[in-house]
C-alpha cells in the first residue's frame, strides 16, 4: 500500500469520521434530526410568550422572536461543541485500532458537524421566521457571520482542553455539564446587558459567552449597544484554552490511543 | 524490515513494573512470516500493538517504513450501532480510497464474510464469530506489508476455516504476517521465522521450529 502524507491521511480521517458521525449523532432513528430544530424552537417560544407576558414592551423596534433565536442558536452550538467534544475520546476509543485514527481528529469531527448543523438551522430559521414576517435581516450580516464562527472556535478552543482533562479526570466532565445549566441564564441570551444594573453588567461580562452573545446581538439589530463586548477578552478566551489544551494533547496523545 | 533500537514496554502493577520488553533491540528481517510465542501474559498482544503502531514503548524506538494492519483480533474496531456495511466504508475511507474502491471492497467483504443480510445490520447485533469474520474479511481488501494477527484464525467453523487459511496464505504471498497464536500448526504452516517473549526477554529464532520447542520448555518449567 502506497504511504501517504500524514496531511492527506488526516482529511481523510476527519471526513470519515464526519460522515460516521453524520451516522450516529442522534442514534438510528430518523427523528433524532428533528429534535436539532425542535429544541431550540421550543426554547425560543417559551421565552418568546414569558416575555410578551412580563414585559410586553421591552426592545421596541426589534422582533424579541429573532433576537432570541440569533442568541440561542449560537449558545446551543457553542454548548454542543463543548460537550460533543468533551465525550470524543471515550466515543470513539474502538476507533484507535487504526493508527490513522488520532483522538484530535474525532474532536475536529465534531466540531466540524456541529457547525455544519448550526448552518442549516440557521437557514431555515431565516426561512421560517421570514414566513412569519419577521425583520430577520441582520444589520451587518458580516459581522454575524464573523462571530458566529469565531463563537464555534472558542467552543473547538475549550473543547479541545476539557477533552484531555476529561479523559484523566472522570469528574471534570460532569462539573462541566452542571455548569452549563445556570450559564443558560447569565450569558445574554434573552436580555441585553445595557438593560442591567451597572454592578451586574460588569459581573456579567467576566462570562466570555456574554461577549459573544452581545456581539451577535448588536450587530444583528439596529439601536443596541456595541459597548460591552471586548475583542481582546474574547481572544484571550480563545487563544489561551487552546494553545493549553494543544500543549496537554500532545503530551498525553499516546496515553488516550494506548488506553 | 522491523528495527527495535532499545525498546522498553513496562505495565504498572501493585508490585511495580511489570516488564514485557527490557532495553531489547532487535532486526525483524525483510519477507519473513513471523510467530510470536509466550505464556498467557507476556505480552505478546502489547508487542503486536507496538509493531502496529498504536501502542508505544515507555522507551526506545520501533523502526519500519512497512505499512501494518490493524491488529486481527477478537475485538475489532467497530462501532455496534452501525452496519457491517457501514462500518467497512469506514475503513475505506480511512485509508483514502476513492468511492469506487470502496464499492469495490464492500462487494469483496460482504461476499467473504458471508454475513449474508447481517451485513446490513447493526454489529451489536452480530456474534463474535460474526465479528471476526468481518473483521479478516476487511483486512484482505487491503494491501499492507505486515498484516498482524492475534488468534483471529481460530474462528468460524472448519469450512470457513479452511476458506480464511487458504485466503490468508494466498496473500502472503505478496504481504508478511506477525502472528500471535497457540495453535502450534498453524504457527509452523504459516510463519518461517519465531519471537519468543518472556519476562521482558526476546529472543528471535530463524526457524519457527526452534521457537516452538522453546516455547514448550518454557510452558512445562
Amino acid at each position: 500500500m502506497k504511504k501517504r502524507s500524514s496531511l492527506k491521511i488526516f482529511f481523510s480521517v476527519v471526513k470519515a469520521l464526519l460522515l460516521r458521525e453524520i451516522q450516529t449523532r442522534f442514534g438510528s432513528q430518523k427523528l433524532g434530526y428533528l429534535w436539532a430544530v425542535v429544541e431550540p424552537m421550543a426554547t425560543i417560544i417559551v421565552f418568546a410568550i414569558i416575555k410578551e407576558l412580563l414585559h410586553p414592551n421591552a426592545m421596541p423596534g426589534i422582533d424579541y422572536p429573532v433576537f432570541l433565536a440569533s442568541g440561542f442558536v449560537a449558545y446551543f452550538m457553542f454548548k454542543n461543541i463543548v460537550v460533543r467534544s468533551m465525550s470524543s475520546f471515550s466515543a470513539n476509543k474502538g476507533l484507535f485500532v487504526y493508527k490513522q485514527v488520532k483522538p484530535f481528529d474525532t474532536i475536529i469531527s465534531r466540531a466540524l458537524l456541529e457547525f455544519f448543523l448550526t448552518v442549516i438551522i440557521v437557514i431555515l430559521f431565516l426561512f421560517i421566521g421570514w414566513y412569519l414576517g419577521f425583520d430577520v435581516v441582520p444589520k451587518n450580516p458580516l459581522m454575524v457571520i464573523v462571530a458566529y464562527i469565531w463563537f464555534a472556535i472558542f467552543g473547538l478552543s475549550l473543547g479541545i482542553l476539557f477533552a484531555v482533562l476529561g479523559f484523566f479526570f472522570q469528574n471534570f466532565s460532569k462539573i462541566i455539564n452542571l455548569v452549563f445549566l445556570p450559564l443558560f441564564f447569565i450569558s445574554a441570551l434573552f436580555y441585553t446587558l445595557d438593560a442591567l444594573p451597572p454592578i451586574v453588567r460588569d459581573i456579567l461580562l467576566l462570562n466570555p459567552i456574554v461577549h459573544f452573545e452581545e456581539m451577535i446581538h448588536a450587530n444583528y439589530f439596529d439601536g443596541l449597544s456595541k459597548e460591552y463586548y471586548n475583542y481582546t477578552y474574547m481572544a484571550l478566551w480563545t487563544v489561551m484554552p487552546m494553545f493549553l489544551g494543544l500543549w496537554l494533547y500532545r503530551k498525553t496523545e499516546r496515553k488516550i490511543i494506548m488506553s | 524490515m522491523i528495527v527495535l533500537d532499545n525498546v522498553t514496554k513496562f505495565f504498572k502493577t501493585k508490585k511495580g513494573k511489570k516488564y514485557i520488553l527490557k532495553n531489547v533491540s532487535m532486526t525483524i528481517p525483510e519477507g519473513v512470516n513471523v510467530g510470536i510465542l509466550g505464556v498467557n501474559g507476556a505480552g505478546k498482544s502489547t508487542f503486536l500493538r507496538i509493531l502496529g503502531g498504536i501502542d508505544f514503548p515507555n522507551s526506545g524506538r520501533v523502526i519500519s517504513n512497512k505499512t501494518f494492519s490493524w491488529p486481527l483480533g477478537l475485538a475489532g474496531g467497530f462501532q455496534g450501532s452501525m452496519t457491517g456495511k457501514q462500518n467497512v466504508r469506514f475503513v475505506a475511507r480511512i485509508f483514502g480510497k476513492s468511492e469506487e474502491e470502496i464499492k469495490e471492497i464492500i462487494e469483496f467483504v460482504k461476499d467473504f464474510s458471508e454475513l449474508g443480510d447481517y451485513f446490513d445490520m447493526p454489529i451489536k447485533t452480530y456474534s463474535s464469530g460474526m465479528k471476526s469474520r468481518l473483521n479478516f474479511g476487511l483486512s484482505l481488501a487491503f494491501d499492507f506489508d505486515y498484516i498482524l494477527i492475534d488468534e483471529t484464525l481460530s474462528v468460524g467453523d472448519s469450512r470457513f476455516k479452511k476458506k480464511s487459511k487458504e485466503a490468508l496464505m494466498k496473500k502472503i504471498e505478496k504481504s508478511n504476517v506477525l502472528m500471535v497464536s497457540h495453535s502450534m500448526s498453524d504457527l509452523k504452516n504459516i510463519c518461517d521465522v519465531g519471537i519468543v517473549l518472556n519476562n521482558g526477554k526476546i529472543s528471535y529464532f530463524d526457524d519457527i521450529n526452534d521457537a516452538i520447542n522453546v516455547y514448550k520448555e518454557i510452558n512445562e518449567a
